[in-house]
């Protein structure tokens, strides 16, 4: 039986450890031997929550343990379940979480690369984001490690480039394949993809990835170099399309820590923000959408209509994508949002509802994009749970989840929001959910606008004391975005942990690819949102013969 | 049939490519373009070299030439504004400007060298000559003193006094 | 560059950038800005190239990917450093896992004995995709470069002019009787 309400909920927990409720955060401490496994199943899959990340801190110098929180999210109780595991630094091995919850996979893995605690019983205990050449026992996470310490480059790229020179990449037959040079190295948000499919003739039979390329150590400088009023522009570039969403989560996380009050307008502020970041995010993957079915002309489509929301954000801000409007406790002065760019902002999206109107119900309604799209690249309701995947991807298998209305941030508080769910799992009802999204996002802009109230636009914070634990969520527009941090010393972090969605969602992609046809896999991989541009270049292991040979979707989409 | 009323709209609504080279861009007001430091209102105080997230903007302060240079290089620079923002003299600002294309990283530095000012005490530079004259104008008569000299004579000198009040 | 003053094809080479550089890239050919109508094409392999627009801060773990890709790149070749990261590293210029930019790069180029090709730069963060279209066309050699480095040096007279009169303050306030030179001594507290 589910318990009732929190207090119920704090005593049935008492049989796994001891949980102490710090506000929204329940942590749970001195796990008994023997009883994680039965903590995280009850946690993820009897009480209606699930799994949302792990984070690896050392925390050597304040309590001498590292530590290893799991971070659940309880959306009936409304709590952040914290699942406390120290991890002894001479012999630094926890119990793996990943047999019962599948999602742990990667979280597990990155904090055996760069905090060094080994996972017991982890099903694939491989490195996953340090580079091949980076080496063993150095681990960057660690506080005896300093931020700008360049490891010296291998011997690996002067004899990667020696061994295989330029012109033979292109032949067909030999194992070099899987390494040419338009690889995979470029970008998805912070996670660029590199699939190896398995087919039998057309049919995929199974994926496998490799990928974060694009690991710059942002969590190390946000530590070691930046204040905290310098981290929301850092923060704001891990990804270069929904930006925003990732520095208002870390403010919102600072602000968690410190219990800064945020000024209502400043949250308005951020809300419209954030939503015209959602409709140029949805107008980008509608478009790469339609490219990868083979409709160019909806692609240009969208990609004309999105230029005015970008002309837009320009207006505000001052930039079409970095909109820098983020400091701890609100928004800063020159980003508010004054009489004439109301009235601007609501010409221009009045504009764009109708000219997207005109377009879009034809463009979703045509056969040809519904014969691609109907039954293809399906995710059922449970294996949606199994990866704990967000956002409009969960909603699209009929998981009805958005951190904008369970758990509402910003000013989300003060109005509904519409959210369009599907029960078909499948990729055309993906392309529903975000064109329902785009139009709910205009409406709730023009609520926000009617009611944006007086008031400050930043709060007072001098002061941000030490050691404090803060969770701050946002619904980018691929799913929960979920910022940790833990305040220091001298306005700096002690531990700041973003998790963007496509972690999670990622992790699903091989389920979807199984038993598909190799044509639709790229429209397949592209319907989580992943960033499009990754889904041009996967290699292809042909099983019977065990050629590999790779496959580019090329043209326009990324452009390799 | 979907197919072609979506290109009907198409053509309805013409021509959407802007001319660009051939003809200015028109950017909104608000844009955050080139940062430019006014060199005359500079003071070389350094208050945007510690606010700047990218390190765009340094110091450094040569004894040789008794010169200090504040170099900011727009190559690195994400025009956040913070800059702008804490100018104590207003002399930083963004521009406008956003076609900053250049042949060589050479061209994309702005260096400003302002003469470093010694402490009539001990010799030492510490800061710049334009920032104490700027000070010393701004600060009542009384209180002038206290800002001619470096904070490590500063503090020797109110050890000095403090010592003859006790005795 | 006359050999670019035709049509320039171009490969987008990232490195580990945000995404915000490569879409405005895109965007540079999407129906607005409409880089097409000026000869530039993005093309798929390193093979057709004429230029690379090169983005991100390079990362380690993309820096052999980059290198191959850059050597693919047939001779005579151009690379465009498009946006902050690539121009100079960007916010994570001096990041453990970053080589900083093109000349982190080109550092590990020379290196390698490999000479580095001819570069120009297109900052911004990320740049519009006017800027980008402008630096395509400032490579090709049909606009006018409008960016150009700037100096100021105070002057030296007056500057010295200046910390004299305030010397003079100082021995008004402070009574020093021994010369200034003198006074300029370590532990000068002594001499009044």
């Amino acid at each position: 039986m589910r318990p009732r309400n929190k207090c119920e909920l704090m005593t049935n927990l008492r049989r796994f450890g001891e949980p102490r409720l710090r506000g929204k955060y329940l942590f749970i401490s001195r796990i008994k031997s023997g009883r994680l496994k039965d903590l995280v199943d009850y946690l993820h899959w009897r009480l209606g929550g699930y799994y949302s990340t792990s984070i690896g801190v050392d925390e050597r110098p304040l309590d001498g343990y590292f530590h290893v929180y799991h971070v659940f999210v309880l959306e009936k109780y409304g709590v952040y379940v914290l699942v406390d595991l120290p991890a002894n630094p001479g012999h630094p091995v926890v119990e793996s979480i990943t047999p019962i919850v599948p999602a742990a996979n990667w979280a597990e893995r990155e904090i055996m690369d760069f905090i060094g605690i080994k996972f017991r019983a982890h099903p694939e205990p491989h490195r996953l984001i340090l580079p091949d050449d980076w080496p063993d026992n150095v681990y960057p996470l660690r506080k005896d490690f300093p931020y700008d310490e360049k490891l010296p480059t291998s011997d690996k790229i002067a004899k990667l480039v020696r061994e295989s020179p330029s012109d033979t990449w292109i032949a067909e037959d030999s194992e070099d394949h899987t390494a040419i040079p338009v690889g995979p190295y470029h970008p998805a948000l912070h996670e660029p993809e590199y699939f190896e499919l398995f087919v039998e003739g057309e049919k995929i039979v199974d994926a496998r990835y490799k990928g974060f390329m694009v690991h710059r150590g942002i969590e190390k400088i946000a530590e070691s170099r930046l204040t905290y009023n310098q981290v929301p522009f850092i923060a704001e570039r891990i990804c270069g399309i929904c930006g925003f969403t990732h520095s208002t989560a870390y403010c919102q996380a600072v602000e968690e820590a410190a219990r800064i009050d945020v000024p209502e307008r400043a949250e308005y502020i951020r809300s419209i923000l954030l939503e015209i970041e959602r409709i140029h995010s949805h107008f980008l993957w509608m478009g790469v959408a339609f490219h990868l079915l083979g409709y160019d002309t909806g692609f240009m489509i969208m990609w004309r209509l999105r230029e005015s929301i970008m002309d837009l954000a320009e207006k505000l801000t001052g930039s079409r994508k970095m909109y820098g409007a983020n400091i701890v406790g609100g928004i800063r002065d020159k980003w508010d949002i004054k009489e004439e760019k109301v009235a601007l902002i609501n010409d221009t999206l009045g504009k764009i509802r109708e000219e997207y109107l005109k377009y879009v119900p034809k463009i979703i309604s045509m056969e040809e994009i519904k014969k691609r799209t109907r039954g293809v690249g399906i995710l059922s309701r449970s294996d949606a749970r199994k990866y704990s995947v967000l956002g409009p991807h969960a909603r699209a298998s009929g998981i009805n989840t958005d951190v904008r209305r369970y758990r509402p941030y910003a000013a989300y508080k003060y109005v509904d929001v519409e959210i369009p769910v599907e029960d078909d799992g499948d990729i055309y009802a993906r392309i529903i959910i975000r064109h329902e999204e785009i139009i709910a996002s205009i409406d709730l802009i023009h609520r926000l606008l009617d009611n944006i109230p007086r008031t400050h636009l930043h709060a007072d914070t001098d002061y941000i004391p030490e050691r404090r634990y803060g969770i701050g969520c946002t619904e980018a527009p691929r799913g929960e975005d979920l910022h940790f941090v833990i305040t220091g010393k001298d306005n700096k972090l002690y531990r700041w942990r973003p998790r963007a969605p496509t972690y999670n969602n990622l992790l699903s992609v091989p389920t979807m690819l199984r038993g598909e046809h190799l044509a639709d896999a790229p429209i397949i991989i592209a319907s989580i949102d992943p960033c499009f541009s990754c889904t041009d270049h996967i290699v292809v292991v042909d099983l019977r013969s065990g050629r590999r040979r790779p496959l580019r979707t090329g043209g326009l989409v990324g452009g390799r | 049939m979907n197919r072609i009323k979506v290109l009907l709209e198409n053509l309805r609504k013409g021509v959407v490519t802007e001319q660009y080279p051939f003809r200015p861009l028109r950017v909104p007001e608000r844009l955050r373009g080139k940062p430019v430091i006014d060199p005359d209102k500079c003071a070389g105080c350094g208050a945007c070299v510690n606010v700047c997230p990218p390190n765009a903007l340094t110091m450094r302060d040569d004894k040789h030439s008794s010169m200090r240079f504040i170099v900011l290089f727009i190559g690195r620079c994400i025009y956040c504004g913070k800059c702008e923002e804490t100018c104590p003299f207003g002399a930083i600002r963004l521009t406008k400007e956003f076609e900053l294309a250049a042949e060589s990283r050479e061209d994309l530095y702005q260096v400003v060298g302002l003469r470093l000012y010694h402490c009539p005490m001990c010799g030492e530079p510490f800061t710049t000559v334009r920032l104490i004259k700027r000070i010393v104008e701004a600060l009542p008569e009384e209180q002038r003193a206290a800002a001619i000299i470096c904070p490590r004579c500063r503090e020797s000198v109110t050890a000095h006094y403090r010592s003859y009040a006790r005795r | 560059m006359k050999l670019y003053r035709r049509s320039l094809w171009v490969f987008h080479l990232n490195s580990g950038s945000c995404n915000g550089c490569d879409i405005e890239i895109l965007n540079a050919l999407a129906p607005r800005q409409d880089a097409e109508r000026l000869g530039v094409k993005l093309v798929g392999s390193p093979r057709h190239a004429d230029a690379i627009l090169f983005t991100g801060p390079v990362t380690r773990e993309a820096l052999p990917s980059v290198v191959r890709a850059i050597q693919a790149v047939p001779e005579p070749k151009i690379v465009l450093a498009v946006g902050a990261c690539a121009c100079g590293g960007g916010i994570w210029h001096d990041s453990y896992c970053v080589l900083g930019g093109i000349q982190g790069l080109y550092r590990v180029l020379k290196s390698m004995g490999i000479t580095p090709p001819k570069t120009f730069f297109v900052p911004g963060c990320p740049p519009k995709p006017e800027a980008i279209i402008q630096g395509i066309l400032l490579a090709r050699g049909l606009v006018r470069q409008k960016q150009v480095r700037s100096e100021y040096y105070e002057e030296q007279a007056l500057a010295e002019k200046a910390e004299v009169d305030l010397h003079r303050l100082f021995h008004k306030y402070f009574w020093v009787r021994v010369p200034p030179e003198a006074a300029r001594v370590k532990y000068g507290v002594a001499y009044y």
